[in-house]
């Protein structure tokens, strides 16, 4: 059988990886944008060949799997769905494991999503709003930051997914410091509405929501669109560097297991963060009309005010957290891939590993997130010998396989290095040992996360996971979960949630 | 003894961040380490170091120069015990500015020795290409007991704290927007800014517009100063991972177990002691009263400068709740005893307003050696300790007994190996390197 894959990172190389420990021995060819040296290795020694393309192309890619005249295409990153490459696929009768286009709409617009949660009344939500101008959002935060207190504390993001536009947490619970938020947060909004000026492709610009705080973790699905299969929590770290500090990335490093649930993710908490990615897919599905083929995740947080609650979705495998579940999935993919495709998801039985913990952590150049350009460029040395010794193993990120055999930086992040244990703070440890086996030969600096997997974050997650566990079973046990509920002076009780909904509704119609 | 600031953003928009706006808040949190003078430097779009200092109190500072605060989205600032003590502003050959606290050997006055090390440091900047490794050489060559935070005009923000490790610094972000640094935790809080952990003994931590970068810290854990837990650091504060609330409760507590006294009521005199107070009174098993009410500022007496303005200081700190100590023995606690103004004053004034019998309960030991970090530690001739024993301490303050918690239970309360306690002001050994 012959597999195509889209997508040129460190998620793509372990999907290739895992493809081609199939017992079906599939034969496997790849568009990237990059050649990624370890996709091109896997395809050169499965009788098939990576070839550079627009991932985001439809035309492209269909050519490219006509020509091969694969059985079947798996859609890596989100890109190409938002492209509506699953669709273009399709349409050629070739199977495709990717949310089609419209699918997509719940990791590309950030507001649609909330919408879909707050109208079908499905749990783990946030209070939001969304704003066509910069004034607009100042003005509604300024008139009623006083009757929604949650106006206060909140996370700015473009409504909709937006290249190299981050996301911005503003806490104003300090008086003395009121204004110097209000001034950064007017400025945001202003910065938001010019780059987002050109996209046509939505109303909403600016997305406020309300901020939230505690442990995250990712719960990736596959989905047939009948069942809902979950795979066991990531959790991926955002911040560039140790304990969460410095500039937003696309994740420095995840650590998953030894079951399916983190040290400090309660079970309970996983089977309700399952049915919320549920609801998802099932309010998604009915509302497009059309089946959810793929894979699908969802980035939560346990909150105070609901328990475990979207942040966002995915529509795909996260990267890096994708690393972490191939490396516990049993079952053969392909199987996986199958069943999705026949849609028969509910008969399989998918199994994963609950002796080991993972973790993975990222490489990243000097540079990388906020200079890429200077990021770029650097030729790397990897001393494969010592990764095997060390039982690491390397999935090849943003990097580019030359023609002479070289490999040099692509400016965002590097490889990850992934190593398993029975216990999380070994298998980080082990990656500790093992990451000056990658170097740059022009002396340009590379930076990774020491802290990923130790005991030291690991007892901060619990910690943090405890206190908001202590607060949402409060709200649990007093019947008030989910809900919001203020008291303003001179205005009596306010339902934000409430106002919310009337917003959305609209005008009363006469 | 300087309180350090250093405060960083990143990514869009950071040029909306006012530096010297959150740099105030944090300083005022320090102002317990330091009230004669106050500076900050800041880094604006241009790149250009602007710098300001002035005499006095952190508010005082803040609201004299108004809109003359300088502006930018970077900064650090300092407030310290030491008169005229400002940031160090070395121009050529690499521009940067500092602030130290502590003290480093490369001279016998402490401005001097900081002075000194700024510009090794500007030099090494220059000459060398991987500042944060010529910075590690750096600390690991300068002897003494120092944190520092440098602020270049290449907008790099440095900071350190020498293999030793007497002097606390710690690290905080918020978002993904901001980093800063600060000698104690209560200052990042202030800030509105979530704790990340100590900068580790022997680590430099170098914050530039890309990224965050460290050196491997030392493998010791270092000599950290004892004083911090008995008097130094505010109650809100974690010191070396410690929290200051839990060691002041505990020195109580060890306090009570090894020098009890026959009494009615325990009384703590304000601010520091209240707590060590609270662990004798709950060891003890007597009640904790409210002795005193304090008037006016928080006017730090040991670290005050001048006899006339200690005496000042004290009395309007402290009038005593008569009520509380009316009729009764009493057990007094206090964090410490320097000169011994303080107590001899709060030991007639509870006297003359009617206590009984007062055994004076001091929740650290004997200080009889200055400093030699920089810790406002008088001359061996101004320590009461170091000429008068107990007893006659005692006669001389006009208490019924008087007696100081030993090196060994202080080390016991605190709760960190010996080796890692530089006690050095309570003994004439400890901080030998």
């Amino acid at each position: 059988m012959r597999v195509m894959g889209v997508g040129g990172g460190a998620r793509e190389h372990a999907l290739a990886w895992k493809l081609s420990l199939s017992d079906h021995k599939p034969e496997i060819f790849w568009i990237a944008e990059n050649r990624n040296p370890g996709i091109y290795k896997i395809c050169k020694d499965n009788q098939g060949e990576l070839r550079t393309g627009r991932t985001t192309d439809p035309k492209t890619i269909v050519r490219s799997a006509r020509g091969w005249g694969v059985d079947m295409v798996v859609v890596g990153p989100e890109e190409p769905s938002f492209h509506g490459i699953p669709d273009a696929l399709e349409k050629e009768g070739i199977h495709c494991i990717g949310a089609s286009q419209e699918l997509s709409i719940i990791e590309r617009s950030k507001a649609d999503l909330r919408r879909l949660q707050w109208e079908n009344n499905l749990p783990g939500r946030l209070l939001f709003r969304t704003f066509k101008y910069a004034r607009e959002a100042s003005d509604f935060i300024r008139k009623n930051i006083d009757t929604q207190p949650w106006l206060q504390n909140i996370v700015i993001k473009p409504a909709r997914q937006s290249g190299g536009k981050g996301v911005k947490l503003i806490e104003d619970r300090l008086a003395y410091l009121h204004d110097d938020k209000e001034r950064f947060k007017e400025a945001y909004f202003d910065s938001l509405q010019s780059s987002m000026a050109a996209y046509s492709d939505i109303e909403d610009k600016i997305l406020v929501e309300e901020k939230a705080w505690g442990p995250e973790y990712s719960l990736q699905c596959f989905t047939d669109g009948k069942t809902v299969l979950g795979t066991p929590l990531v959790q991926d770290n955002k911040s560039a560097h140790e304990f969460d500090s410095g500039p937003e990335t696309g994740g420095m490093g995840s650590i998953s297991g030894p079951d399916m649930i983190l040290p400090f993710v309660t079970r309970e908490e996983y089977d309700k963060s399952l049915k919320i990615v549920e609801g998802i897919v099932e309010a998604i599905q009915k509302k497009t009309g059309r089946s959810y083929h793929g894979m699908v995740g969802g980035q939560m947080m346990l909150t105070e005010n609901e328990g475990p609650t979207i942040i966002e979705m995915y529509s795909r495998l996260g990267d890096p957290e994708a690393l972490n579940m191939l490396a516990m999935l049993k079952t053969d993919i392909i199987d996986v891939f199958q069943a999705i495709v026949e849609r028969r998801l509910s008969k399989l039985k998918l199994e994963f590993t609950n002796e080991d913990a993972v973790v993975v952590k990222v490489v990243a150049p000097n540079g990388y997130p906020e200079k890429k350009d200077k990021a770029k460029g650097h030729p790397v040395q990897v001393f494969e010998t010592n990764i095997k010794r060390n039982g690491c193993y390397l999935f090849w990120g943003n990097a580019d396989l030359q023609e002479n055999g070289e490999v040099v930086t692509g400016g965002s992040r590097l490889l990850a290095l992934m190593a398993m244990d029975h216990t999380l703070p070994p298998a980080s440890a082990r990656i500790e040992k093992t990451v000056s086996s990658i170097q740059l030969t022009d002396g340009w600096g590379l930076y990774h996360r020491t802290d990923i997997g130790s005991e030291q974050l690991l007892a901060k997650r619990h910690d943090s996971a405890e206190r908001v566990r202590r607060l949402y079973k409060y709200r649990e046990e007093q019947g008030t979960l989910g809900r919001r509920m203020e008291w303003v002076p001179k205005v009596g009780k306010v339902d934000p949630s409430q106002l919310l909904l009337k917003e959305m509704r609209g005008p009363e119609k006469a | 003894m300087p309180g350090l600031v250093g405060f960083y953003t990143f990514g869009e928009g950071r040029e909306n961040w006012d530096a010297s706006h959150f740099i105030h808040y944090g300083l005022s949190a320090l102002q317990g380490r330091g009230q004669e003078s106050v500076s900050l430097a800041v880094i604006g779009p241009g790149n250009a170091l602007h710098t300001l200092g002035g005499k006095g109190g952190v508010e005082d500072f803040f609201e004299k120069n108004g809109t003359g605060i300088p502006k930018g989205f970077i900064g650090i600032g300092q407030t310290s015990s030491y008169v005229d003590d400002h940031l160090v502003h070395v121009k050529a050959p690499y521009e940067l500015v500092l602030a130290l606290d502590g003290k480093t050997d490369l001279h016998e006055n402490r401005g001097e020795a900081s002075k000194l090390f700024a510009r090794q440091l500007s030099q090494l900047l220059h000459s060398e290409k991987e500042p944060l490794k010529a910075t590690s050489m750096l600390i690991n060559k300068i002897g003494g007991g120092y944190s520092f935070v440098a602020l270049t005009h290449k907008q790099e923000l440095i900071s350190g704290r020498n293999p030793l490790g007497v002097k606390p610094l710690e690290t905080g972000s918020v978002g993904f927007d901001i980093a800063a640094v600060a000698s104690e935790t209560c200052a990042l809080d202030v800030m509105g800014i979530d704790h990340t952990g100590p900068v580790e003994t022997g680590e430099v931590i170098m914050f530039t517009p890309e990224d965050i970068r460290g050196n491997a810290p030392a493998a010791d854990a270092g000599n950290f100063c004892s004083y911090e837990y008995v008097y130094l650091a505010r109650l809100d504060s974690k010191v070396n991972t410690l929290p200051v609330a839990t060691v002041r409760n505990n020195i109580g507590r060890e306090l009570a177990k090894a020098h009890p006294a026959k009494a009615d009521v325990v009384i703590g005199v304000p601010e520091t002691a209240l707590p060590v107070a609270n662990g004798y009174s709950q060891e003890a098993g007597l009640p904790q009263e409210l002795g005193f009410v304090r008037t006016g500022e928080n006017i730090r007496a040991a670290l005050e400068p001048t006899q006339k303005e200690r005496l000042v200081g004290v009395q309007l700190k402290l009038n005593p709740v008569k009520s509380a100590i009316e009729g009764k023995d009493v057990v007094l606690v206090d964090d410490s005893v320097v000169r011994g103004n303080t107590l001899h004053n709060t030991v007639l004034n509870l006297k003359r307003n009617g206590a009984h019998q007062v055994h004076v309960r001091i929740g650290s030991p004997t200080l009889i050696s200055p400093c030699p970090y920089g810790v406002e530690i008088p001359p061996r001739d101004e320590l009461v300790s170091s000429s008068l024993n107990e007893k006659e301490l005692a006669n001389n303050v006009g208490a019924d007994s008087i007696s100081f918690m030993t090196v060994d239970e202080l080390q016991h309360a605190i709760g960190l190996p010996r080796q890692n306690l530089c006690m050095r002001c309570f003994e004439n050994e400890g901080a030998t390197r």
